[in-house]
């Protein structure tokens, strides 16, 4: 480890310079750009932070397709006071400093709203970014009660919280499946944390017994050990409230482990990767998801738009972003302006008829109100099952 | 007693792929002393070109056995080759400056194969086209498919050869002696770079033997999943005594085993913890792994 | 190395010119750093930010991988801590961010001691995995308990006040930034400069070598995880009190890994290189935002080709050319010696006794015994492979004999005592292949053996304390005692063989022993240098210090030596005066019966740990 040879200024100052001169460049450009998009006429530019690079790459991705077909949609009908809606991604990594700097390079480009997100972690600083820029930003899939409690006039999500959807869950488990011990799992991630222990605490209320309630490490490819474990304490119902690529897994290798208890996840589970992995051990298995149009309408159009731009079908956040693209427009239509501050006070009052159900925020800028359903895999694809029907109290079949 | 045995079988299926990751980890440190932070991403491609194949082979119908074999060869052919030009490129110029350069060289590959596949091959998951059959038996109330049996299997038996060629080829014994004394070596008129170079292939074919077969295993392959797989062999390699081949085959059992047992009767939360742990304890106790170290320090 | 020719044409020739070059540098960088707000947009301040952030952690890892060569890929343990314990104060007991500071810095410096004690046997590549393992340790913990907030992390951190203002805006961060900046260059600076610095250096360059003279090895190598810990720990209070909330995402492995490019990039040891890296590691990305899909691929390909290049990263450090080493040489006379604690002439220095040692199934050294006196100059002969050197590693705590007793002045038993604290009971020595600090200077391997009375932490000669002008005459001194006062500047690896060996010796009595145990110093130097070097032996012994040798060549023995001892296969065959051995018929046939079939030694060399 000697280091022989001069060190050279020389190159230090020269890289110094060409970062400089580039952080420069592109922070001018920026502003450039700002200035471009505050006079009338040029597009509208929706700022999308969302991981791009690293682990959860794609769920930022198909969060950035979501937003990328809603804005087509909406460009396709006229787009919005007579000028075309255009999506600015970028990348968050999911981390607190990257977030910041991707919410900062938005702002300085000049966007009118943000719409996206995906971690928590990155979420905090973007939003207090957007904040003071006094931004709008409706986030798309960060779950952590702390984002809307901060009293901020620009914080809004698509996606409800996981005190809500826990209810839900530990209802259907209950009152319909009848379940009386119940096993819930998660990956440790802030969102499938909360969701798993709100419906803990609800299974509980309703009489339910825990039996199995722990963290599974995402990314393995094994999960045999943490279902035999389930099993030994054997479940009628197993409600996993992670993400896709794992409940994937788990219902394969429970399959081959011989295992028989119901298996449920929550609504970042709803991915065609799903079905993919797991192939016919998929079957049966159950979901909480929003009433996404995809399940509930005939209008189908949605899925296959997304199927013939991106090859894939739409990941469990695409639908929450398509609606936060959506409400965003919207709000700029009301508002007959596309001023950030405008937009806020827009998003505020509106009410909003999207592909993930009618809602509206209430002061917080939480989704107000958040309806769950029950769909499940049939025959490799995912079909509606059940829904709640509050004047009987009861669970009734969705067609 | 049918739990216990079902995380024994548990703990050994995963541990077969571990061991298989950590016995290129264990050859490339040998010779060249390099942690190699791209052979968990190696394994990424490997699953990859292995899913390719299957994909377009299947699509065609042909054979079962036929396209296994073919996905499983044409993914350790890429691999080897890859290996080969990583080492080129990234490493061989580097071989005489500090260690902590080449060390950085091999962050820089690993992020580039990374990338670089997220690009070609999309962010999200790829899933194989199940063709292998799910059949299985059960033994005291363990249960284990005929597949898994099969991986088993093909993993000791490439581990052996491996064995057999480090310990009864000209070119396993010119692997040997680099690890020992790079010095010497040359002096007996062994060509250093084509040995560091095979070495690369074997340890790069291994890698991508085992994401093929992870990936048909498992079914689900992304282009971030060399990254934990790579760490969980890391450990393995050093906890078995990094160098040491036969360590590195029984290291990547026992941690396999040390994860399903930690999973089945601690907290599966806690798992990785417990086998960092486990590792610190055993180098506080002997410090150059379960098994020591082959390769001979040098005097 | 891969140097152009045009960096080194870039570069002022003269010192004063460089000197110059450096301070305006250094004024312009900070003139720069300080105006930047004026200068750059929000989005380019909050990238600076995070610049400042990893330009701090990469000060605090290079503490411990540019300065003691220990490489770690778990630092990111002790920025968490850091950010943990200021975040957990604030939250819970309602502590202000600066009333966190001493706490912080205490758990993570604790931290550091509790990764580092484990650890230190290690060589360095398992050493990576287990810091890499005590990282992962770390960021699960935090994850899975309650009090840390479990995944969430924590939230509501209040922003940093200064004066009563609280700091929110990107650029009074910006500022706090450089504060913590300039905390952690001043210390790592100072670090650098100090005794515990130039310990650092000696470890990496060679471990055995260092204890052999004096370098307490295992309290210094602790002392660069604590040092590298509590910078980290700044790190995490800034980062915590930027974002207001914590959680494990950020202190992953993938942080580990950036911090040591930043120090990798940024060139080990160099306290500007990491300011560099920083830039480079953080900024680089950003700078490539426009080419949003490929931008992390090209930052990947950009790092391969720059340690191509540069492998010693773009802003290497310096090796330090003093100039306060050239003095006037003193005349050639031993510094005077505390005479107190000198034993009497003729007295009991050394006993060892039914020493006994094998490797594997060689026995190298069968029940030895010998008494050395104070005064003498008493010589250890033998074929190769007689167990020479191993009678003086079992002696000097490299190996730990497996039966038999080393006594000092009849009193302190040397067996299992470690290398550092021999030397610091008065027994130095040399190695048969020299083992110089090559990277240090000829003055500063000298000052490396002070080490040896310099081993405690706090004392004014302790090891955080500068090297003291005193320290440097008493260098000085021995050097000049060697003949070498004239070299002083030159580095270590520029020296000729003969000098190479009188440095060693001066290294080895600058830790002032009272006997000097020489490994074969004659081997490999031409006549001229033998004879010189036998003056020097003799001028070593009438200073007082009591020499034991271990030589091949018999005109070095028999010119020298008051008494001599011969091994042969581990055993003693022969002891007494040279005239009396040499016509010993036992002795004639080890040596001339062997001849033809001498074989290489290889047995008893002292293992290289650090290698």
């Amino acid at each position: 480890m000697k280091i022989v040879g001069s060190r050279a200024p020389a190159t230090a100052i020269f890289a110094a310079v060409a970062l400089t001169a580039a952080a420069c460049s592109s922070a001018s450009s920026g502003s450039a750009a700002s200035s471009g998009s505050s006079a009338s006429g040029g597009s509208i530019l929706i700022g999308v932070p969302v991981p791009l690079s690293g682990e959860y790459a794609s769920a930022g991705t198909d969060i950035l397709h979501g937003a990328q077909l809603a804005a087509k949609n909406i460009n396709a009908s006229g787009g919005v006071l007579g000028r075309k809606i255009q999506i600015v991604g970028q990348d968050d990594a999911c981390l607190a400093s990257t977030g910041s700097e991707a919410a900062q390079k938005l702002v300085s480009q000049g966007i009118a709203a943000a719409a996206g997100g995906y971690c928590s972690t990155a979420a905090f600083p973007e939003l207090e970014a957007f904040h003071r820029a006094g931004i709008p930003y409706v986030m798309d899939a960060s779950t952590n009660p702390q984002l809307t409690e901060q009293g901020f006039a620009q914080a809004f999500r698509t996606i409800g919280r996981d005190d809500e959807q826990g209810p839900v869950a530990a209802s259907f488990i209950t009152s319909f499946l009848h379940a009386k011990r119940v096993a819930v799992g998660n990956d440790n991630s802030t969102y499938a944390k909360g969701l798993a222990n709100a419906t803990v605490s609800a299974l509980q209320k309703d009489g339910a017994q825990v039996v199995f309630n722990n963290a599974l490490t995402p990314g393995q490819s094994d999960y045999t050990s943490f279902l035999t474990k389930i099993g030994q304490s054997k479940p009628q119902v197993f409600y996993y409230t992670g993400y896709y690529p794992e409940f994937g897994l788990l219902l394969k290798e429970a399959k081959q482990l011989g295992l028989t208890f119901t298996m449920m996840g929550g609504d970042a589970n709803n991915d065609p990767t799903l079905i993919k992995t797991a192939g016919s051990a998929a079957n049966g298995a159950m979901m909480t998801t929003a009433p996404l149009a995809q399940f509930l309408s005939s209008a189908k159009s949605y899925v296959s738009a997304y199927q013939a731009a991106y090859g894939t079908g739409p990941g469990p956040y695409s639908s929450y972003e398509y609606d936060a693209v959506g409400v965003v427009a919207q709000a700029i239509k009301d508002a007959r302006s596309a001023k950030p501050g405008s937009i806020a006070q827009a998003l505020r009052s509106i009410s909003y008829n999207g592909i993930t159900g009618d809602f509206h925020f209430d002061t917080n800028g939480d989704r107000k109100p958040v309806n769950y359903i029950i769909i499940t895999v049939k025959n490799g694809s995912f079909v509606a099952y059940k829904k709640f029907d509050y004047s009987t109290n009861q669970w009734v079949s969705l067609s | 007693m049918s739990a216990f045995l079902q995380y024994v079988v548990n703990g050994l299926t995963s541990g077969a792929f571990i061991a298989l990751v950590a016995l290129g980890y264990t050859m490339i440190y040998g010779v060249i002393r390099l942690i190699n932070f791209a052979h968990g991403d190696v394994l990424m491609v490997g699953s990859f070109i292995g899913y390719e194949l299957v994909v377009t082979l299947a699509a065609r119908h042909w054979p079962v056995a036929l396209v296994v074999l073919l996905a499983l060869v044409g993914g350790m052919a890429f691999t080897g080759g890859l290996g080969m030009l990583i080492e080129r490129v990234a490493y061989q110029p580097l071989l005489n400056s500090s260690r902590l350069a080449i060390l950085i060289s091999a962050l820089g590959v690993s992020l580039a194969l990374e990338q670089g596949a997220q690009l070609i091959f999309g962010a999200g998951f790829s899933a194989f086209p199940s063709v292998l059959p799910s059949a299985g038996f059960s033994f005291a109330g363990a249960h284990a498919s005929y597949v898994q049996l099969g991986m088993f299997v093909i993993s000791v038996l490439l581990m052996g050869g491996l064995y057999l060629f480090v310990h009864k080829t000209m070119a396993g014994t010119a692997m040997r002696a680099l690890a020992m004394d790079k010095d010497a070596a040359r002096l007996m008129g062994i060509n250093v770079q084509r040995t560091i170079l095979l070495t690369f292939m074997l340890g790069s074919v291994l890698a991508g033997a085992s994401g093929v077969m992870q990936g048909m295993y498992y079914t689900e392959i992304n282009f971030f999943m060399g990254f934990l797989i790579g760490l969980r062999a890391f450990t393995a390699a050093v906890l078995g005594g990094i160098g040491n081949i036969p360590g590195a085959m029984v290291a990547g059992l026992l941690i396999g085993l040390i994860g399903s047992f930690s999973d089945g009767y601690i907290s599966s939360e806690w798992s990785d913890a417990i086998i960092f742990a486990v590792l610190i304890a055993v180098l506080v106790f002997k410090p150059t792994g379960l098994f020591g170290e082959r390769v001979a320090e040098r005097v | 190395m891969a140097d152009s020719g045009g960096l080194r044409r870039a570069i002022p020739s003269s010192p004063q010119a460089r000197l110059a070059a450096r301070g305006g540098l250094t004024v312009t960088a900070s003139a720069v750093a300080l105006l930047l707000p004026l200068l750059v947009s929000t989005y380019a301040m909050s990238v600076a930010v995070t610049v400042v952030t990893y330009a701090i952690l990469g000060l605090g890892l290079n503490v411990v991988v540019g300065y003691a060569g220990l490489l770690d890929l778990g630092y990111a343990a002790f920025f968490a801590i850091g950010a943990y314990t200021s975040s957990m104060l604030q939250v819970y007991v309602h502590m202000s961010f600066w009333e966190t500071l001493p706490a912080a810095v205490v758990a993570a410096a604790v931290s550091g001691c509790i990764i580092g004690y484990p650890t230190l046997r290690l060589r360095s590549d398992y050493l990576a995995i287990v810091t890499l393992g005590f990282g992962e340790i770390v960021r699960i913990t935090v994850t899975n308990l309650s009090v840390t907030g479990g995944p969430n992390g924590l939230y509501g951190i209040p922003p940093a006040s200064v004066f009563g203002t609280a700091i929110v805006s990107e650029n009074g961060l910006y500022y706090l930034g450089l504060f913590f900046l300039l905390i952690a260059v001043v210390f790592t600076g100072l670090l650098s400069r100090s005794r515990l610095g130039r310990a650092w250096r000696t470890l990496r360059e060679d471990e055995t070598a260092s204890e052999a003279v004096g370098v307490p090895a295992t309290k210094v190598k602790l002392l660069a995880y604590v040092m590298g810990a509590m910078v980290g720990a700044l790190a995490g209070m800034f980062f915590s009190a930027q974002f207001g909330t914590i959680d494990p995402t950020t202190f992953t492995f993938v942080t580990s890994v950036t911090i040591l490019m930043v120090v990798i990039v940024g060139g080990m040891g160099s306290i500007p290189g990491m300011i560099l890296g920083a830039l480079i590691v953080v900024g680089l990305p950003e700078a490539l935002r426009p080419i949003s899909n490929y931008r992390l691929l090209i930052f990947a390909l950009g790092l391969i080709v720059l340690m191509l290049v540069r492998p010693q990263g773009l802003w290497p450090a310096r090796r330090s050319r003093r100039g306060s080493f050239t003095a006037p040489p003193a005349a050639r006379e031993a510094p005077e010696s505390p005479a107190a604690g000198r034993p009497q002439p003729g007295s009991l220095l050394l006993a060892v006794s039914g020493l006994q040692h094998s490797f594997g199934g060689v026995k190298a050294v069968d029940d030895v015994s010998f008494d050395l006196h104070a005064g003498e100059i008493l010589s250890i002969i033998g074929p190769n492979g007689a167990g020479k050197t191993t009678v003086f590693n079992c002696i000097t705590g490299m190996v730990t004999p497996q039966r038999g007793t080393v006594s000092m002045r009849g009193k302190q038993s040397l067996v299992k005592m470690k290398p550092h604290k021999v030397v610091s009971l008065g027994l130095a020595r040399t190695f048969q292949g020299v083992r110089l600090f090559e990277g240090l200077d000829v003055a500063e391997n000298c000052l490396v053996g002070l080490a040896a009375h310099q081993g405690r932490l706090l004392s004014r000669h302790g090891l955080l304390g500068r090297t003291s002008a005193q320290d440097r005459r008493e260098a000085l001194r021995w050097l000049a005692f060697v003949g070498l006062a004239d070299q002083a500047h030159m580095l270590a690896a520029e020296l000729s063989y003969g000098d190479r060996r009188r440095l060693e010796i001066a290294r080895s009595l600058t830790s002032r022993p009272l006997a000097l145990l020489l490994d074969e110093p004659a081997a490999g130097t031409n006549p001229t240098e033998k004879r010189k070097l036998m003056d020097l032996v003799r001028q070593v012994r009438d200073s007082g210090v009591t020499v034991l040798l271990i030589e091949h060549d018999m005109g070095v023995v028999m010119g020298l030596s008051d008494r001599v001892i011969v091994l042969d296969q581990g055993a003693v065959i022969a002891e007494g005066p040279p005239e009396h051995v040499r016509s010993d018929p036992h002795v004639i046939d080890a040596y001339l019966g062997r001849d033809e079939r001498e074989a290489t030694e290889t047995v008893g060399e002292v293992p290289r740990r650090n290698s």
